[in-house]
């Protein structure tokens, strides 16, 4: 739903060009996922599975072309787990749950602008630390009361108070300090530090608008129910193991400026069902049980795309590819030329090609292509060369070999430490095992260890460990700062800078990069940074993940918002 | 008559207590600090981390929490879950229903494929053993979530007979509770019709056929109840395997149920979440035993008299 503008009229698009899903509301997620992602966004693991590449939009047909917008009907997508919390304030914001049912005051387009929504327009003081909304007129929560300054406020407030122990939304307007009602559709932000990323973070789902009234009450009521601006309402609420049932809310006419549709939902109802087990998704997909599903295994795709019945749509997640984490603070890694030895010395392409069949492109540095501001100039650095590799490791005196044929330095095996968590790492078990063979080619030795969750945070937090894995879906490029700050080591709790990678020069170029909203500035320092992680070695990027779709080919009309999730509010079912 | 039923009371009681402490314990004495685990992972500022280890009392010492735990617990107070931000009453609440059903269907499949199978098998020629002990390898061999597989794609995917889809009617019931049912079935077909043949031989069972008894009734009447008592026993016992056992199936056939919940509560060390969850498979357990315990007398009219 609202797509760009550019693709306003639904007739003219082809169904076989192959072009970038369409995205809506790019968010900017320094939330949950990315600070998850050292502990390998371990709650969110079933649809990392899930996805897929963007640079390789599927040849198949686009399910939002086709003829006109038909009303009416249920449409039912099966996905493979549930939020936590459905209220994201709270909660691990699962945005396609919970985006249904809250707007956000602000709109990011595809080309990550910031427009307007439920704020009709906005101020930024000459500090930048002061921003004045005006609100649009008109609009209604679902439970009838109007939405004004006063709930702008309560819903910012919600977010920080320490009760609501936010697990993300939080973090999006971490620079928040308070809100001030000037009538009842203005309200003032006052901000702590000027933040290019604030309006951004406002756009997010995650700061999705719920009705005061809602808000005032016991937090746990809304975990299971929410009450919103939103195109959908849900009376029954969210069922944990179980989903949520939409109905469409006839009097919705506030969707942002630019959407196809800026009316109701054509849909009369929007089903979201639970299901864990990746082949019964597919199966209720096949058999007519449910329009779409979410997650189709990489190796399902090419066979379902080939089935005129259905279509697959996939987009790439932005933010940091899945990646491994060197240790640069200790250990052999320490030394840059083994970790340069490692980046260039596996065939990572290769090796993601045979697992994930094209689905999930390899990563092509630092950052996703699909992520804002991306360098493509970095790439040349990932690429495969054993020769090159083979002469660091000798250059670093790692120069003899055992009986194993692994290297050693002074009677020292060259061997290397992967921790992870087994019960969240298990759909990535054959790529560990694909990556320590082809170390062992390289004559290095990756010992694959399987922790139990409290031992994996003690190690991780003393340094103990040589390689770990994350990845950080966000649609900023401030995941770098997440990721490369020297502030986000993890020290006194799990943070993203797995690698522990310390650099004052990419220290000051993020900070500058995130306290400034010049453009053409923030290219700048972030092409810098990515320069500079990828020179240090200071990361091995493998893969990008990707949230594939398939869906019967009745459904139309599905847009992804920009932090990859499929946005249903202007999908319709042709009959 | 009283005091049994006091006894019964008191054991009881002990169970609960024991599997409460047991899993008290072994939460906390496994490594991690439980404030690390919910806050670290998720990467929290620290004024939440003190917020969640003030409202859960995780800074006091272990036997004060204990103790305080055990309160709570005797006034019916589960508390929170820490990872849900739901009662534990409510999160327990909303999948112990489709448990119980899943529960009482797949007993009732059970029984209902072991008993006429052992009773037309018992003492049969070979031709008409082997094919059903076939089907008994077959259904002791065959993984649960792997039988629920196939029965999903041929029964939904295909031939569209059930939902897959967990629906909450009946219809959505038939196909878990077979695929839960095969292999307690075939073990309980093997226990009975061992039973059955054993009371065949007895000398009463030689004078009621003098008598004219037809053979249809003499198995009925007079060899199933004998061969019933371990079967009893083994229905108990089954239940209480499947309260947890039942995941695979909960994923397969994506259901709602106490399994699913108590594995995420174990892995995200929700401490109240995983003793509710122990306190309610306890409970389902004691008075599923204790049914079994009084049907015995139902079965075996010799316990009626001795005791009374």
């Amino acid at each position: 739903m609202r797509p760009h503008p550019d693709t306003l009229d639904p007739t003219i698009s082809s169904r076989t060009t192959a072009r970038p899903p369409r995205r809506r509301t790019a968010v900017h997620s320094r939330g949950f996922r990315s600070r998850l992602g050292l502990v390998a966004a371990l709650t969110l693991l079933p649809l990392t599975a899930a996805c897929a590449g963007s640079a390789t939009t599927p040849g198949g047909a686009d399910a939002a072309s086709g003829d006109k917008p038909v009303a009416g009907g249920t449409l039912t997508l099966a996905v493979p787990y549930g939020p936590t919390c459905l209220d994201p304030h709270q909660g691990q914001a699962d945005a396609l749950f919970s985006r249904a049912a809250l707007d956000s005051l602000v709109w990011q387009d595809d080309s990550g602008t910031v427009q307007p929504w439920l704020a009709k327009s906005w101020k930024i003081s000459e500090d930048q630390k002061t921003y004045t909304f005006t609100l649009r007129t008109g609009v209604t929560f679902s439970d009838g009361t109007a939405f004004d300054a006063a709930a702008v406020k309560a819903n910012l407030d919600h977010v920080v108070a320490p009760a609501t122990k936010s697990a993300g939304a939080a973090q999006l307007i971490e620079n928040y300090r308070s809100a001030r009602v000037v009538d009842p559709q203005t309200v003032e932000v006052t901000l702590a530090a000027p933040a290019s990323s604030f309006l951004t973070g406002l756009a997010s789902p995650s700061l999705g608008i719920e009705s005061p009234a809602t808000l005032a009450g016991d937090p746990k009521a809304l975990c299971s129910k929410i009450v919103g601006t939103g195109p959908f309402t849900s009376a029954e609420g969210f069922t944990p193991q179980q989903g949520i049932t939409y109905q469409r809310r006839a009097d919705y006419a506030w969707a942002p400026e630019g959407a196809a549709n800026r009316g109701p939902a054509h849909l009369d109802r929007l089903t979201v069902r639970i299901v864990p087990d990746s082949s019964s998704r597919q199966g209720a997909l096949t058999s007519g049980q449910a329009d779409a599903a979410a997650a189709i295994a990489p190796v399902n795709v090419a066979k379902l795309k080939a089935d005129p019945k259905f279509t697959v749509q996939s987009a790439v997640s932005p933010g940091v590819p899945w990646s491994l984490n060197p240790n640069t603070e200790k250990g052999p890694l320490a030394d840059v030329r083994l970790r340069r030895a490692l980046r260039n010395g596996i065939d990572w392409h290769l090796i993601v090609q045979k697992l994930y069949f094209g689905v999930f492109p390899a990563a092509t540095g630092p950052l996703s292509p699909s992520t804002p501001q991306y360098a493509a100039g970095v790439a040349d650095r990932y690429r495969y060369d054993a020769a090159a590799a083979g002469k660091l490791l000798d250059e670093a005196g790692w120069t003899a070999r055992d009986g194993e044929g692994y290297r050693t330095r002074d009677g020292k095996r060259l061997s290397l430490d992967f921790l992870y968590i087994g019960e969240y790492f298990s759909q990535y078990t054959a790529l560990a095992t694909q990556i320590q063979a082809a170390a062992k080619d390289l004559g290095i030795e990756i010992r694959n260890q399987n922790l139990d969750t409290g031992s994996y945070v003690k190690r991780v937090l003393a340094g103990d460990y040589d390689l770990l894995n994350s990845s950080a879906n966000n649609a900023s490029p401030d995941a770098l700062r997440l990721v490369f700050g020297s502030a986000h080591i993890p020290t006194a709790k799990i943070d993203n800078n797995a690698a522990r990678y310390r650099d004052d020069q990419v220290d000051a170029q993020l900070a500058e990069a995130l306290a400034t909203t010049d453009v053409q500035r923030q290219k700048t320092l972030y092409a810098a940074v990515q320069q500079k992680v990828t020179e240090d070695a200071a990361i091995l990027p493998v893969f990008s993940n990707a949230y594939v779709l398939g869906a019967s080919a009745r459904v139309r009309g599905v847009v992804f918002e920009q932090q990859s999730f499929p946005n249903f509010a202007d999908a319709w079912l042709a009959r | 008559m009283i005091g049994g039923a006091l006894r019964r009371l008191g054991s009881a009681v002990l169970v609960l207590w024991g599997a409460v402490t047991v899993a008290f314990l072994a939460l906390h004495l496994t490594s991690g600090d439980p404030v690390d685990l919910l806050t670290g992972l998720r990467g929290t500022s620290d004024g939440l981390r003190e917020e969640i280890t003030r409202e859960y009392g995780l800074d006091r010492p272990l036997p004060v929490q204990y103790l305080t735990f055990l309160g709570h617990v005797l006034r019916g107070d589960l508390g929170d879950s820490y990872v849900l931000h739901l009662p534990v009453r409510t999160a327990i609440g909303q999948q112990l229903g489709p448990t119980l059903q899943l529960l009482g269907a797949t007993v009732l499949v059970t029984v209902a494929l072991a008993v006429p199978a052992a009773l037309l098998t018992a003492g049969r020629p070979r031709w008409v053993r082997t094919p059903v002990a076939l089907l008994e390898g077959l259904g002791v061999a065959v993984p649960a979530f792997w039988l629920g597989t196939l029965l999903l794609a041929l029964f939904s995917f295909r031939l569209r007979w059930f939902p897959a889809l967990g629906a909450p009617g009946l219809d959505g019931l038939v196909l878990p509770a077979l695929a839960l049912a095969a292999g307690p079935a075939a073990v309980i077909t093997r226990v009975l019709r061992r039973g059955l043949e054993r009371t065949l031989d007895e000398p009463f069972v030689t004078t009621a056929r003098a008598r004219g008894v037809g053979e249809a009734a003499v198995r009925l009447r007079h060899a199933l109840r004998h061969g019933l008592l371990p079967v009893t026993t083994l229905v108990g016992w089954l239940t209480g395997s499947l309260i947890g056992g039942a995941v695979v199936i909960e994923s397969v056939f994506s259901r709602q149920g106490l399994g699913t919940l108590a594995v995420t509560a174990v892995r995200n060390k929700d401490l109240p979440l995983v003793i509710g969850i122990v306190l309610v498979a306890g409970l389902v357990y004691t008075v599923v035993n204790t049914a079994v315990d009084l049907s015995y007398r139902l079965v075996d009219p010799r316990l009626r008299t001795s005791e009374s």
